[in-house]
Parts: structure tokens; C-alpha cells; sequence
């Protein structure tokens, strides 16, 4: 039986993966990865030749003529080289420059009838205002403002002292930050991080492949029933090691595509201009939390295993490729609820909603993950969610195989419930 | 030695019966026939037997034994809707199912190549099935039910939709299977193949078993109503034998229908009388007249 398990297994996973569809699809998806990955350092590579010299700002103003020269006179103290400025005389020239591309924007100072201590300043250009020139000006005035007010009676030390940000910063004082910390608190910060990337990538990790996996077993039980060759096979062996069969098969192929897809993304990290871009994250392999990793594995492996029974289930049911794609609604609705519970609670890992979604097996996947990696969690409370998702792999399972076993002689329309109740009384797995 | 014996065997679609009470035995080395019209509960005892579906009642035993699952390794089964994977390359798919049927990779292989070499298609070893004709794929289809050399096989209308080279190949086969020991159930709604290969019968008609035997005592119980006469000369007055029903002219003599088989004897009196007699028949009935007579009768 064990050996036969194998076979099937084995028959499975180099038929699935010989076909070109398959070949076909981890290749675009792994060029995607590519392409998406260096993206940021294209598009850099791109617009910097722009930045070669400083964008012209134009200055317009009329009687605000003593604000325009304090900016000015900062711009040159502060020493930014992205943006210079061009004393303008008239709107109309100004308008055609930003037309002709000759300048990024204007500046339009006007008197404000609401605040006579400063004016106010309009900027106006193509589109919308750069984040970075957004800031850069609005602190820019911010200080000018400050300077204008205060002019004389505050000393430049104090005006810096008064410009300078106040110094505010938050502290998790949990247990489970604690522990992981170890009194440092930037590796602390970083651990937090990383185990945000980890959380965030096992659930797409785990929503993606259960679609796709989940939906190739389900196609293949159905394709194996409509060419009529499920009856040799039921007659050659269990439904049970037939449904494992085919669902550990599918699995290792996913696996499979996972690591080429691991693999590229590895690759990719060593390429000299995203090992910099981590640095400026600060982030580093040495901040994986191994129990966060561990957990999640095991809760995406049984996940696996729990929804890949049920579309077992479901495609030993239908007849026909076609009527798939409605029958397998039901459960692909089930991962979608899992995958966005978690993605919605990753920093409410406190919520009644997760630790209540974490106990139910279907969800627990997600949910458990989030609880482990970004809230605190005893551990005697996951292996209670690790016991109750292997008893519903089991007992689902059981029942999938029933259906299955079931289902597979059952052809022309979908059978109701009713039917299918009495035809699993009649059936020994 | 019984390879498999059914006994009472009943079967119930929700208020319909598929098979009411069938009994059968076949012996090792036998063909037996399973012959009825469509929607009988051939392919429904066919199931039973290959533990694909349950009987409601009565037995069914393989060497004296009841179902296990060792059996899988000892019977062979080819569907009426043969189904092999029609994308996955002839000995791949050949090979694993036999290795699901506990056959080891070398052997199942090694007995793939004497199929396909025996049938007089090597090159069909890479091929996919999708890449064959109808007919062909039904030939893999029969490779992939005796690859593992089963010592019960079933086979559900083996040969429809086969030209008559390939029915022949395959019938020499089923001979060979059979001479070697194979205990064969075979259904089939063509009667010719069933009265060239099969010994013993059992007719189903709506669940019902209305005929069963051997196919000679089966004749033998129903009366030689044909008469075949050739003669040199003509011959009249035929018609007026008490007895003769019909009688029907063909090229060299008659073709004559009769009541009783004592008028057969008196219509060879009266031709010889007349004229020479090259040839003098009473024939029996073919299998086809008597499952149309059984069958055919009740349905109306």
C-alpha cells in the first residue's frame, strides 16, 4: 500500500510537471519576480538622469519681496543641491516656463487677510507637487516663519533649538518583545520588522499556492473521472491512497515551484544594488525569528492539507472540466475569508476577531500566524490550534475520501446531498 | 476450479433494480458470456464483481474467497468507456497501472513491450493516447487490462467498435488468455463472438436472468424450426406438407419454416421423391434468434 502510495505519488508530480502549462507559468511568474524586484532600481536608474542639475523653482512675488529672499538666502545656507531658485517678474513667463519645461514649478507669494505675520504661498506646477519638494518647502517656510517672527529677540541657537524635532519614539514592553529583543532595542525593531515580512510573505505564500494547487488537484480528480479512467484506478487501488496520492503528488510539485521561485527571489537579493537597498532597510537574515518560521510552516503545511482535501472532495464530485470552476466556489471563497482575516488584523494581532479565527482550523493558518509573529501568544494555546487543525485534516479527510470514493462512479449531474449521504453509507473507504 | 462464483447476487437503485438475483460461475479457463440489451445490469454485475459498487445481498466469491484487497493484484478489468490518459505517453501511464496493481517497473514493462510487439505496434511505446486512432486506443486500453497478468479478467464489450482485423487479433488473444488459464467474464451484445468463444451464457433482460447454461444445451432446449434444402431439380408442393409454415426460395433450394421437427423428416421423403437432394439441413437455432425470442418477446 505504502508502495503504491509512492507510485502514485511519484506518477503525479512528473506528469504535472512535464506539462508545458506548468513550465509555461513558473517561468512568466518568475520573470515577474525578477522585473518586480529590480523595479525600484530601474526606475532610479531612469529618472536620475534627470537629476543631473537642480530643478528651477520660480519665485513670484510682489510686495512679500522680504520672504522670497529669506528663502533664498536658506536654500543657499542649507546647502540643497536638488533645488534652486529663479527670481520671476511676471505669471504670465512664468506659466510658459513650466510649460517649455524650463522650470518644475512657481512660487507665488501673496498677502494673507487672515495672518499678517506671513504670506501666504502658492505653489504651481505640472501635476502634483513632488513628496520630497512638498516637504522640503514646507519646512523651508515653516523656519522662515519662525526666523521672521522671532527676528530679534531669540538667538540663532535658540531658533535651531526651537526648529529641532522633538524627540518621541514608542517601546513594546510585551513579553514576547522582550524575549525576542534580548535588551537590544533596534535589533528589537528589527526582528519586529523582519517578522512582519515573514507574516506577510507565508500568508500570500500560502493563499497563493492553496489556489493553485488546490484547484490543480481538483482539475486533475475531475479530468481523471471524465476520461473514464478513474474505474481502472478504483479498481486498482484504495480511494484513500489514491486521494493522498494525488494530494501529496500536487503538493510537492507546489513545493517545487516555490523553491524556483525562492531560488530566483535568492538571486536576486545577491545583486549588488538590492544587497544595498536591504541595507537601507536594515534588515538582515540574522533577524529571521526561527519559532516564527518553524510555526508558520507547520500551520501552512497542515493548512495545505486541510483545504487540499476538500477540493478532493469537491472535484471527485463533478463529471465534467467545465462545471469545475462553479463546484470549487465554495472552498476558494473559504481561503479568500482566511487569507484577508489575516492580511486586515497583521497589526491587530490583539483582536477578538483573530483569536477567535485562530481556534477554527480553516482560518487558523492565517490567524495563528499573525498571533505568533506580530501579537504574544503562550505556546500552549498554538499547539491547541495545531491539535484541533490535524483532528479536522482527519476528519475531513475521512470524509473527502468517502465522497471521493463516492463521487468518482457518480456521473451525469452533480449529485445532491441527499444522494450522496445514502451512496457513502454503501461505500467502505 | 470456480475462479468466481456469484450467488444470488441483487443489486437496488433506489426503487429500481439493476440485477435481480444473478448466479454465476466461471471456471478457471473459461469465457463466459453475459449477454443482454442495453441498460440489463450487465456493467452493474460487472461493478459488483470488481468491488466497485456493493451488492445489496447475496455472495461473491474469488477462489472460494470474499472480496479483499489482494485481489486487485489477480483481476483485470476493461471498461466499456475505456479511459486511459489521453496526454500521458502510452508506457508511462501502462507501466504505473500496473505497478498500482503490485506488478514491479522491469516487468510490467518487459510484458508492455510483448503486448505491443504481439499486436504489431512497437512504435506505439511513445505515442500518447490522443495521438491514436479510436480503434488503436481501445487496443491499449485491452493491453492496459491484461499487462499485469490478471488471472480473472472482465471485459465489457471488449470489442465494439473494432474493425474485423482487430476484432480477430483481439479474439485470437482472449483464446490465448483462456487457453492459458485466464477465467474470463466477457459481456458483449454482438452473438456471433459469443458463440465462437464462450461455453456457457446467461442472458439478462431488465435485471432478470432469462436464459443461462451451456450455449449447447441452451440450443438443443429451443426446436430446429429452419429447414435448408438444395436439390438439383425443383420441387412442389412443399407448402402442402402438414407442417411447413412458410417455405422461401433461394438461389439453389428453399429455405422452409416447420411447426414440428417431424415434419423435417417428411419434407426429405417428399423432395427426394422428386428430384436429387444435394443438401439437407435442419438447423439449429443461433444464439441471436434466441435472445431476440427471450428479449425481444417481453419487451413488447
Amino acid at each position: 500500500m505504502n508502495n503504491r502510495l509512492g507510485t502514485i505519488i511519484g506518477f503525479t508530480f512528473k506528469n504535472k510537471v512535464k506539462t508545458k502549462s506548468f513550465l509555461v507559468t513558473t517561468l512568466v511568474l518568475a520573470i515577474l519576480i525578477t522585473i518586480g524586484m529590480n523595479l525600484p532600481y530601474i526606475i532610479k536608474q531612469f529618472s536620475s538622469g534627470d537629476d543631473g542639475k537642480a530643478q528651477q523653482i520660480g519665485l513670484l512675488y510682489g510686495s512679500q519681496q522680504e520672504t522670497a529672499a529669506e528663502l533664498e538666502k536658506y536654500a543657499a545656507a542649507s546647502g540643497a543641491k536638488d533645488f534652486a531658485f529663479v527670481k520671476g517678474s511676471n505669471e504670465d513667463q512664468l506659466k510658459q516656463d513650466v510649460k517649455d519645461g524650463k522650470l518644475e514649478g512657481y512660487l507665488k507669494f501673496e498677502e494673507d487677510p487672515a495672518d499678517k505675520s506671513f504670506p501666504k504661498v502658492v505653489y504651481a506646477g505640472k501635476g502634483d507637487i513632488s513628496q520630497g519638494l512638498n516637504a522640503y518647502l514646507q519646512g523651508a517656510l515653516q523656519n522662515i516663519k519662525t526666523t521672521m517672527i522671532t527676528k530679534d529677540s531669540l538667538t540663532a541657537e535658540q531658533i535651531a533649538a526651537l526648529n529641532k524635532p522633538v524627540s518621541f519614539s514608542s517601546l513594546d514592553i510585551s513579553d514576547h518583545a522582550k524575549a525576542s529583543a534580548g535588551g537590544d532595542k533596534e535589533k528589537a525593531n528589527n526582528q519586529k520588522v523582519m517578522n512582519y515580512v515573514i507574516v506577510y510573505f507565508l500568508m500570500i505564500l500560502f493563499f497563493t499556492s492553496n489556489m493553485m494547487t488546490g484547484n490543480m488537484i481538483a482539475a486533475e480528480i475531475t479530468a481523471e473521472k471524465s476520461s473514464r479512467i478513474m474505474e481502472i484506478l478504483i479498481t486498482s487501488v484504495s480511494p484513500l491512497s489514491q486521494m493522498f496520492g494525488k494530494i501529496i503528488g500536487i503538493f510537492l510539485v507546489g513545493i517545487t515551484q516555490i523553491a524556483a521561485f525562492g531560488v530566483v527571489i535568492g538571486a536576486n537579493l545577491m545583486l549588488p544594488n538590492n544587497v544595498e537597498m536591504l541595507k537601507d532597510f536594515h534588515l538582515s537574515p540574522s533577524d529571521i525569528n526561527i519559532a516564527v518560521m518553524v510555526y508558520g510552516l507547520l500551520f501552512y503545511i497542515f493548512g495545505y492539507f486541510l483545504f487540499a482535501v476538500l477540493y478532493a472532495a469537491v472535484g471527485s464530485m463533478v463529471s465534467r472540466t467545465e462545471e469545475l470552476g462553479q463546484a470549487v466556489m465554495p472552498v476558494t471563497m473559504l481561503g479568500l475569508v482566511t487569507f484577508y482575516i489575516g492580511i486586515f488584523s497583521i497589526n491587530t494581532p490583539e483582536s477578538m476577531l483573530i483569536k477567535i479565527t485562530s481556534f477554527i482550523p480553516f482560518t487558523a493558518p492565517t490567524s495563528m500566524l499573525v498571533r505568533i509573529g506580530m501579537g504574544e501568544i503562550p505556546v500552549w494555546q498554538i499547539l491547541i490550534s495545531l491539535a484541533l487543525l490535524i483532528v479536522a485534516i482527519l476528519v475531513c479527510g475521512w470524509l473527502s475520501a468517502k465522497i471521493y470514493r463516492t463521487g468518482v462512479l457518480m456521473y451525469g449531474k452533480r449529485p445532491s446531498f441527499k444522494e450522496l449521504r445514502k451512496a457513502m453509507k454503501a461505500y467502505k473507504i | 476450479m470456480v475462479s468466481l462464483q456469484l450467488d444470488h447476487v441483487f443489486k437496488q437503485y433506489g426503487e429500481k433494480t439493476a440485477v435481480n438475483n444473478i448466479s454465476l460461475q466461471v471456471e478457471q479457463g473459461e469465457i463466459y458470456g453475459l449477454l443482454g440489451a442495453n441498460g440489463a445490469g450487465k456493467t452493474t454485475t460487472m461493478r459488483m464483481v470488481l468491488g466497485l459498487i456493493y451488492p445489496d445481498g447475496g455472495d461473491i466469491r474469488y477462489h472460494g474467497k470474499p472480496y479483499n484487497n489482494e485481489l486487485t493484484r489477480i483481476m483485470g478489468y476493461l471498461p466499456e468507456e475505456r479511459g486511459l490518459y489521453p496526454k500521458v505517453k502510452i508506457s508511462e501511464q501502462i507501466v504505473y497501472l500496473a505497478r498500482l496493481r503490485g506488478m514491479s517497473k522491469q516487468d510490467a514493462d518487459k510484458s508492455l513491450r510483448y503486448w505491443l510487439d504481439r499486436f504489431e505496434v512497437p512504435e506505439y511505446y511513445d505515442k500518447r493516447i490522443e495521438e491514436l486512432s479510436k480503434g488503436n486506443q481501445q487496443k491499449m486500453g485491452f493491453i492496459a487490462a491484461i499487462v499485469h497478468k490478471p488471472q480473472i479478467l472482465i471485459l465489457d464489450e471488449a470489442f465494439s467498435g473494432l474493425d474485423p482485423v482487430n476484432v480477430e487479433l483481439l479474439k485470437a488473444t482472449v483464446k490465448e488468455l483462456r487457453d492459458n488459464g485466464t477465467s474470463i467474464l466477457f459481456s458483449t451484445h454482438r452473438m456471433e463472438h459469443v458463440e465462437e468463444l464462450c461455453r456457457r451464457i446467461t442472458i439478462l433482460d431488465r435485471s432478470n436472468t432469462v436464459v443461462q447454461g451451456e450455449i449447447k444445451e441452451i440450443k438443443s432446449r429451443y426446436p430446429r424450426e429452419e429447414v435448408i434444402l438444395y436439390t438439383e431439380g425443383q420441387v412442389n408442393r412443399l407448402e402442402s406438407i402438414p407442417g411447413v409454415k412458410s417455405v422461401e426460395r433461394v438461389d439453389r433450394g428453399y429455405h422452409i419454416h416447420i411447426g414440428t421437427p417431424d415434419t423435417a423428416q417428411l419434407i426429405l421423403q417428399h423432395a427426394m421423391a422428386e428430384t436429387t437432394v444435394e443438401r439437407f439441413e435442419i438447423k439449429e437455432p443461433t444464439l441471436n434468434q434466441i435472445f431476440i425470442q427471450e428479449v425481444g418477446e417481453s419487451h413488447e
